[in-house]
């Protein structure tokens, strides 16, 4: 909270000293803690209201001390909460080194040699990192991003990179997101189309589940007349084992909207894009 | 029979022959029974095709990482599925995925027996893939196969690796199966591997089998643990070679081999 205070000639009148008080009471019962805490901030009270009276003209504002102190007592507490959500991390951190050390050693190979030393290590943290879109959620990226724009034409953007782990194997599929809208007045930042690929491609995945989630995440925030998402993909889990297919990619897409019902719409997609 | 302790004996010196560091127990005995024809001397601690030089590694050096040989068998694979799939829960929930939710209940099983097929190389020797297809054959020029896709998993990030190996060998009168050079490919590259040593493994493979008058081998690969996460650069490629014999000591040779591999 930010309160300014002006000083006025003559120092402060009992009635605005009064009106000062009463506005910091609830501010400071925050602070104290105790079962006494009334007759603390009472306390704390009164010796403000000496300070105030020397501190009116000074360069400090009482209040802006006053939410400072409440403010490093928040944010104490949010260090506290941050810890512990940190050593919950570390700790998940940990079971799955212990997985991929257990993994190693049942593949057959010798753990203490030094190329694997730290490979436990290194590989749950890249795990970690391949599913971080489990942390991120499209709010929090859109938020700032979307704009009043009068266009009614189609916005594509085309081969966004996008990295992915197929559910069934844990192996990667990688490809190329094509991503087209038509605004309904509203538009949003470019990167952000990039950004929701980017939060639901890092996860565990199928890539008919995936493209739906972009559409209709686009569809949700912006509303627009028509979404279209189409991606192609190379899965390793084919190429690298199993039928090893090394040419072969999986194109899926989803219309909604004007996309779907109009197949002119759809056709001038399609040219713009493949 | 499952995997030996660490701290054995050093194949290499056991019977002063490279190919104790590739193969297990039927290659001490091979080892006895040379052929003939060929030129290895059995005193002779290195590969006639592989050089000394003081500035370059000699090969047997290639395997210090693997200080013993071990293959893995049928049974032990499936004797280790199980604590493979278990591992591979235990990362699911730490990943805060629910194990059990349709698309995933069997996915530890999947994910282990793929781990298990990108490693088969372990299960693999040369021996077991060149045994036969080794030719007499009164040719003297080079020899390439290119464009060998390969599939690896990088040792220190355990995610894939892949690209392309080039082949090319000069014979000294002995020729080789040409699907036996990709096998040889695969045998190594089915592996936890780094792609200087993949690289390595290959050549001396080759110059072990066939005592050829030189060998090159080059790999061109992209590293998805580049790629995917990190640096995330997205189109590189790395680039290793090995030339031993005349490819190395002749530059027009090897201006010929890479050339032809461009091509």
């Amino acid at each position: 909270m930010n309160c300014v205070f002006t000083a006025s000639p003559g120092g402060p009148s009992l009635a605005f000293k009064t009106t000062v008080i009463a506005t910091l009471r609830p501010l400071i019962e925050q602070i104290t803690t105790g079962e006494d805490h009334h007759s603390s901030s009472d306390c704390i009270l009164q010796r403000l209201s000496q300070k105030a009276t020397k501190e009116m003209n000074g360069n400090m504002p009482m209040v802006t001390k006053l939410s400072k102190c409440i403010e490093s007592k928040q944010s104490a507490a949010c260090k506290e909460e941050k810890n512990s959500k940190e050593a919950a991390e570390s700790n998940k951190l940990v079971c799955i080194e212990k997985a991929y050390s257990t993994i190693l050693r049942e593949l057959g190979e010798i753990t203490e040699r030094e190329g694997l030393l730290r490979t436990p290590l290194r590989a749950a943290k890249a795990m970690q990192f391949f599913t971080k879109g489990y942390q991120e959620t499209v709010q929090d990226i859109l938020n700032d991003a979307i704009f009043d724009e009068n266009h009614d034409e189609v916005v594509v953007v085309k081969d966004i990179d996008l990295f992915s782990l197929c559910e069934h194997h844990l192996v990667p599929f990688f490809g190329k997101a094509h991503i087209a809208y038509i605004p309904n007045k509203k538009v949003v930042g470019l990167s952000k189309l990039a950004r929701i690929v980017e939060i639901f491609s890092r996860r565990l995945q199928v890539q008919e589940r995936l493209t739906k989630q972009i559409a209709v995440a686009i569809n949700e925030a912006l509303e627009p007349l028509g979404v279209v998402v189409v991606i192609e993909a190379a899965h390793m889990c084919m190429v690298m084992r199993g039928v090893q297919k090394m040419n072969a990619k999986t194109v899926t897409s989803v219309m909604l909207g004007v996309f779907q019902s109009d197949p002119k719409t759809r056709k001038e997609f399609l040219t713009l894009t493949l | 029979m499952r995997r030996r302790t660490a701290g054995t004996a050093d194949p290499v010196l056991f019977n002063g022959h490279l190919t104790g560091r590739f193969d297990s127990g039927p290659c001490v005995r091979r080892s006895a029974e040379a052929p003939a024809t060929g030129t290895v001397r059995r005193s002779d601690p290195q590969p006639p095709g592989a050089e000394v030089d003081p500035h370059r590694p000699a090969a047997s050096s290639v395997m210090e990482s693997w200080r013993e040989e071990r293959t893995r068998s049928v049974e032990d694979n499936e004797m280790s599925l199980p604590a493979i799939a278990a591992a591979y829960t235990t990362i699911l929930r730490g990943l805060g995925e629910d194990p059990q939710r349709q698309g995933l209940l069997k996915t530890p099983w999947r994910a282990a027996t793929a781990m298990q097929f990108f490693t088969k190389g372990y299960q693999e020797t040369i021996i077991d893939v060149l045994n036969d297809a080794i030719f007499d054959e009164d040719h003297d020029e080079m020899v390439i196969v290119k464009d060998i896709d390969m599939f690896s998993m990088c040792e220190h990030h355990l995610v894939p690796i892949f690209g392309r190996v080039h082949i090319g060998y000069l014979p000294n009168k002995r020729v080789l199966g040409l699907s036996k050079l990709a096998r040889i490919v695969e045998i190594y590259s089915r592996r936890l591997q780094v792609q200087e040593r993949l690289t390595k493994q290959i050549a001396v493979a080759i110059t072990e089998a066939l005592q050829p008058t030189g060998v090159g081998v080059v790999i061109e690969a992209t590293h998805m643990c580049m790629v995917m996460r990190g640096v995330q650069k997205m189109n590189s490629k790395t680039v290793t070679s090995t030339m031993l014999g005349v490819f190395r000591e002749d530059p027009k040779t090897r201006d010929e081999f890479l050339r032809l591999i461009r091509s």
